[in-house]
């Protein structure tokens, strides 16, 4: 990297260039261009803050005619951002390591379930112990029948292995359902972070996001985890234990035969690595491709009217016939894997075991060990086959969580883009006056909002017109703090919007959208989203208020009424009304209407038209429509084009300055009267 | 309530409300507006073309010979049969049957779909047969262990 240093004397200007996929910054020298710099778009925004302080610091420079060496220092922003990087990456550390820091919580549960396993892994050795005992003291001599054995002795042996065998089910059992228990809290309590992390995230995150597989990670991944936690990982722990206390008595029988029988333990070990990398790969496509298919289906199954219309059902077909191929291949490539390694670990074992026939004959003929050691021993070196093989299950099954717990932290490390903790200025009700002081706002590379001063007095209605892209809707998500202004900011009754707490603020604003959204659920639990607890009165209030009483009576169940996922069985004029009620319940300070009557027709917009007027009296109300009927009430009409505002006014005054406003409105009028 | 409120039952057998103001609606058509959640409250009295000529706020208010009428009224036109117990169900060859016992007697009733079966409420469901009958499990909770557990495979 190579560093460029001027004097601020020696700039003329600073310039950004929007250049569709990427930007630059020009310098400007002495009327020419002398350098420029590419950048993403990604980047963009950093570089306008850049730039915003250039200038300031130019300006400064500027209007005192001497320079101060400290007053800028480009390096110092770029210092900034790498900073930044480098922390994400420090805080991406392993996410199984990850995984158990949710578990803290549950430290004492966690304790006894380790506590369970140990107990229970040590009695399940006790068994062969007595076996070796049985052989040679009462088994053995039985058979020479050269002295006397009693009864008593084998009733002896029978009583303990039946002890030990009870003592280990009762500890496995209680061990089974502590570390259950545990597993399901871990992973419970992944889901609700996740979830309430998801939503406190910006819309813009959700736009950029597929739903499918969002419910994906949140769904089948956190149970992989669990399964994962409850069920794999136990048993691993479980197993080195295993290998540990039988390693260390194998040794103690006998360290020859144990030399011998731990002879392809490197073998595995090497074949285990080899493995895993390429399991991990296959695991973390599988769990893609799983989401793919969650998207299509999330994709296809609401827009199921849009399917059947274009009559696309066979396409659809595909598309999905397509993503379930995708995971059948990624599958099929794991299990081929599997199928090998499997089997080849089988195989080693057994030639372990071989070796240990053959040494433990050998002992045994040279008088080194007895028969009844040999027996323990034997079964004691297929238990611990038993735990490397079911150690290299495990190293499939931690892929596999691996995977599906790193996708699930890739959503909890997304940093809300809205920093809610910023504006913490508690209020309670506002009076409504909004005012927008230079506000720009860009999206991506688009500056969509390119400087709008407006002032709104408490109780006005503003009607915005204007043609579709002029940043009608961007304007108003920022009113709401749906996203923060690039430059400029908006004042609400005198405070900055961005030091107000987002909850208070959003608990004055009412909105109503083109495409009212109904929850699954009932009618009156759909008029009180924004207010659970009003009672039914308040409830059958607005929804008279809203003209919306009448039609709920006509249905079934009237209030009680299941409207579908978004609402079918009610038709669109109904659905807007109902959700001109749920404004209508919270009594917000500041309205927000985006083109509440597009989409119906108009007969029913007369009917809508009749319960906003109700809705609009005394508050402040920013309307969107493309029909200016809906503005009628409105007090000032602003309208906008390419995120700028070109002219104000009323109605008749605008119509007399037959700019914009009244080539809309006359477009307007040759299509109705058509 | 205002004195000039009344209900009653006309020779013809059909509801007549008096409203406050003295107007008298004949023919008048009892709605519950909470049917399930709240049936007792919140009653809407229509008129023949389905305009709503007065509300109760609660049915309890009501003289004893003024509910008489009301619910003489709501038995004309309310079918909401309660489920106490659910002895048997059965794959059909779209949907299941479900044997069930209900405060009108033991019943046979067919559902398509798990939507069939909604919440109402922390424990309380509504079911919805393929004749759109809908039957009511007020509390879960109070069914039988046998009932629970087979209410518990579909829902």
């Amino acid at each position: 990297m190579r560093f460029l240093a001027w004097s601020l004397a020696e700039i003329d200007e600073m310039e950004l260039e929007e250049m569709g996929a990427t930007a630059s910054i020009h310098l400007i020298q002495g009327g020419i261009q002398t350098h420029a710099w590419r950048i993403m778009t990604g980047r963009v925004r950093e570089a306008d803050v850049f730039l915003g302080r250039f200038k300031d610091q130019h300006r400064i420079a500027r209007s005192d005619l001497k320079l101060d060496p400290e007053a800028l220092r480009p390096e110092g922003e770029d210092e900034e951002v790498v900073e930044g990087e480098s922390e994400v990456k420090g805080f991406m550390a392993g996410p199984m390591v990850r995984l158990f820091v949710f578990a803290k919580t549950w430290h004492r549960l966690m304790v006894l379930g380790f506590l369970l396993t140990l107990a229970s892994t040590a009695t399940s050795l006790i068994a062969p112990w007595l076996t070796m005992a049985l052989v040679d003291n009462v088994l053995i001599p039985l058979q020479s029948a050269t002295e006397e054995v009693h009864v008593n002795q084998v009733y002896k042996f029978m009583a303990q292995l039946a002890g030990a065998g009870v003592l280990t089910w009762l500890l496995n059992w209680a061990r089974t359902f502590v570390v259950a228990r545990l597993a399901e809290r871990v992973t419970s309590r992944m889901r609700r972070e996740t979830f309430e992390h998801l939503q406190r995230l910006s819309l813009t995150y959700f736009n950029r996001k597929r739903t499918g597989d969002l419910i994906s990670r949140i769904g089948s991944d956190t149970d992989h985890i669990s399964l994962f936690l409850s069920v794999n990982f136990i048993e691993f722990v479980c197993d080195v234990l295993q290998c540990v206390f039988l390693a260390v008595i194998l040794f103690w029988i006998n360290p020859l035969l144990a030399v011998a029988a731990m002879g392809p333990a490197p073998l595995v070990g090497w074949l285990v690595s080899k493995v895993r990398g390429h399991l991990r790969g296959g695991f973390a496509a599988a769990s893609r491709a799983w989401s793919a298919m969650n998207s299509v289906l999330s994709d296809t199954i609401p827009g199921v009217r849009v399917v059947k219309a274009f009559a696309q059902e066979q396409r659809e077909i595909e598309r999905f016939r397509a993503t379930d191929k995708h995971i059948f291949d990624t599958n099929d490539r794991v299990n081929r894997m599997w199928s090998f390694f499997t089997p080849m670990i089988e195989l080693l074992t057994d030639v372990g075991l071989l070796v240990v026939w053959a040494a433990g004959a050998w002992s045994v003929a040279h008088h080194h060990i007895t028969v009844g050691v040999l027996t323990g021993f034997v079964l004691y070196i297929q238990k611990l086959y038993g735990r490397v093989e079911s150690m290299s299950k495990f190293v499939a099954a931690a892929q596999r969580a691996s995977a599906s717990a790193h996708r699930v932290f890739e959503i909890l490390d997304v940093k809300p883009d809205m920093p809610v903790n910023q504006g913490m200025r508690k209020v309670g009700r506002l009076s409504g006056e909004i005012d927008f002081k230079g506000v720009k706002f860009r999206h991506g590379s688009r500056q969509v909002i390119k400087g709008i001063d407006l002032k709104i007095a408490p109780g006005e209605m503003i009607g915005l017109v204007g043609p579709s892209g002029a940043g009608k809707t961007t304007l108003v998500n920022l009113a709401c703090r749906f996203f923060d202004v690039s430059e400029g900011s908006i004042w609400v009754d005198g405070m900055d919007l961005r030091e107000l707490d987002v909850e208070d603020y959003r608990k004055n604003l009412g909105l109503v959208l083109q495409e009212p959204y109904l929850f699954y659920g009932t009618i009156a639990e759909n008029i009180a989203y924004g207010k659970p607890k009003a009672t039914k009165a308040e409830i059958i209030a607005v929804a008279r208020a809203a003209r919306a009483h009448d039609f709920i009576m006509r249905t079934v169940d009237g209030y009680d009424s299941m409207v579908g996922e978004r609402g079918q069985q009610l038709s669109g004029g109904e659905r807007q009304r109902i959700s001109i009620a749920r404004a209508l319940l919270i009594d917000p300070a500041i309205l927000i209407l985006d083109e509440a009557t597009s989409s119906v027709d108009t007969e029913t917009e007369r009917e809508i038209q009749a319960a906003l007027d109700y809705l609009v009296k005394g508050r402040t109300t920013i309307a969107i429509a493309h029909r200016l009927g809906t503005l009628r009430r409105a007090n000032r009409l602003i309208v906008m084009e390419d995120g700028r505002i070109v002219e104000t006014g009323t109605h008749d005054q605008l119509l007399n300055q037959s700019g914009t406003y009244a080539r809309l409105h006359e477009a307007m009028m040759e299509v109705t009267s058509q | 309530m205002n004195p000039a409120f009344d209900l009653l039952i006309d020779s013809g057998g059909r509801l007549v409300l008096v409203d406050e103001k003295g107007n008298r609606h004949e023919n008048v058509r009892p709605a519950r507006m909470f049917p399930l959640t709240d049936p007792e409250g919140w009653i809407s009295l229509q008129g023949p073309s389905g305009e709503e000529v007065g509300f109760i706020e609660n049915s309890k208010t009501l003289t004893r010979v003024q509910q008489a009428a009301l619910s003489d009224a709501f038995a004309k036109r309310d079918f909401v049969p309660v489920v106490r117990s659910i002895d048997r169900i059965s794959r059909a060859a779209d949907g299941h049957l479900w044997h069930v016992t209900t405060d009108r007697g033991p019943t046979i009733f067919r559902i398509e779909t798990d939507e069939s079966i909604q919440q109402l409420g922390a424990n309380r469901l509504v079911i919805v047969d393929d004749h759109n009958t809908r039957y009511l499990i007020p509390d879960i909770d109070k069914l039988d262990v046998e009932s629970r557990r087979r209410l518990e495979r579909y829902y």
